[in-house]
């Protein structure tokens, strides 16, 4: 029987990781990769402490440092699929590999993934055309033609990545105004490689081996178009891990977990969740360690309590 | 020894957790920058049928990703 299981190796999970250990709490972290969202970044500026580093090298890290600590067990290249609560207020969590495992409380810190567009071809031309890291393959694009879709800042930074490389390139936006960073929004609408079309929505993706056309709504009018472009960049927002603690926990709308953000407790006694996953008001490398740190002392204090 | 190709770009963060792999395990690769070199890309998308790195060729076993479980098998490192 675990003190806890960490569930995330992302800042939060880490964070929560490093204390537990230091508390000498049994505990084990469980987690597919380290490092969190932030891995794909080229460079982060705003991790306090590193003037810069590149996603990569936190999540490096991150990893080094929780693997200094002696007090915690590491079960990486896995991934929790489902949680029990039993009748004596304990928990069963299970993996994707195959583990069982009981605790006595449980922290969630598993992160957020990339929203998909739900449209026909999506899934056909993902890898061919169809793009979900702009920073791996934007040179790929070399000479093409390509559509960026979304508007917030990860769209308009995709934007940025593929000036380099793509002559033409539409951003596709849902609304008629950008959200993001207004130095980065104003470089995306006065550059002469990019078009921004407003209100419109993709449809379909369309092609033959490869993505060769986009067909959208320009929802003022109603005119549905075909745009020829030989790449989809899809950056259109996130959507919280928590599938695995559904019906457990309360959630908010998008399904994040809502939790008291004094204590980061859910509403499940027992289980606590921090970062992306949680209903935090800011989505930061920085706060989820803080709020990882928080839960875990919290945790702490049950623990001794017994 | 299975004869090993990578084709990545410098910004591609999957691309260096593979090498970092190879490196671990004693694996000696060749590797082509496809951001450089077009021919290189050609070679790839020929390949794999895909825009999109890494590709990894293993003994002209295609694998499409940092695809650990099937790198490992492809190379019968046995766990």
């Amino acid at each position: 029987m675990y003190d806890v299981v960490i569930i995330g190796g992302g800042p939060g999970g880490v964070a929560a990781g490093i204390y537990a250990a230091r508390k000498k709490m049994k505990s084990v972290l469980i987690t597919d990769s380290f490092g969190g969202q932030s891995l794909n970044s080229a460079g982060i500026e705003n991790w306090i402490g590193t003037t810069n580093l590149s996603g990569y090298d936190l999540a490096k890290n991150l990893e080094a440092h929780l693997r200094a600590q002696k007090d915690i067990e590491i079960i990486d290249n896995d991934l929790v699929v489902g949680v029990t609560k039993k009748p004596d207020g304990t928990f069963t969590v299970t993996t994707r590999e195959g583990k069982t495992l009981e605790t006595k409380y449980i922290l969630i810190a598993s992160g957020s993934r990339r929203k998909r567009l739900g449209v026909p071809g999506e899934d056909q031309f993902d890898g061919k055309g169809v793009v979900f890291c702009t920073t791996c393959d934007a040179p790929l694009f070399d000479g093409k033609t390509t559509a960026v879709v979304g508007g917030g800042n990860s769209a308009l930074e995709s934007v940025i990545d593929l000036i380099a490389y793509s002559p033409k390139i539409y951003l596709i936006v849902r609304s008629d105004v950008l959200r993001g960073d207004p130095i980065t929004q104003e470089k995306v609408k006065s550059h002469p490689q990019v078009q921004i079309l407003w209100n419109t929505v993709v449809q379909e993706i369309k092609g033959d081996k490869f993505v060769n056309a986009i067909r959208y709504k320009d929802t003022k009018s109603g005119d549905e178009k075909v745009l020829a472009v030989d790449g989809v960049f899809v950056e259109v927002g996130l959507l919280p891990n928590s599938d695995f603690v559904k019906g457990i926990v309360d959630m908010d709308d998008y399904g994040h977990i809502k939790v008291d953000h004094r204590t980061e407790e859910t509403s499940c006694s027992g289980i606590w969740a921090v970062g992306d996953v949680s209903d935090v008001l800011y989505q930061q490398n920085n706060i989820s360690v803080g709020d990882g740190v928080k839960a875990i002392l919290n945790i702490y204090d049950k623990v001794k309590k017994g | 020894m299975a004869k090993v190709t990578i084709y990545s770009t410098p910004t591609c963060v999957y691309c260096k957790m593979a090498k970092e792999f190879f490196a671990k395990n004693n694996v000696a690769y060749e590797e082509h920058d496809v951001a450089s070199d077009a021919k290189a890309r050609e070679e790839m998308v020929s390949k794999s049928h895909q825009l999109g790195v890494p590709v990894i060729d293993i003994d002209n076993q295609i694998i499409i990703g940092f695809d650990q479980r099937n790198i490992e098998k492809a190379l019968g490192l046995g766990k």
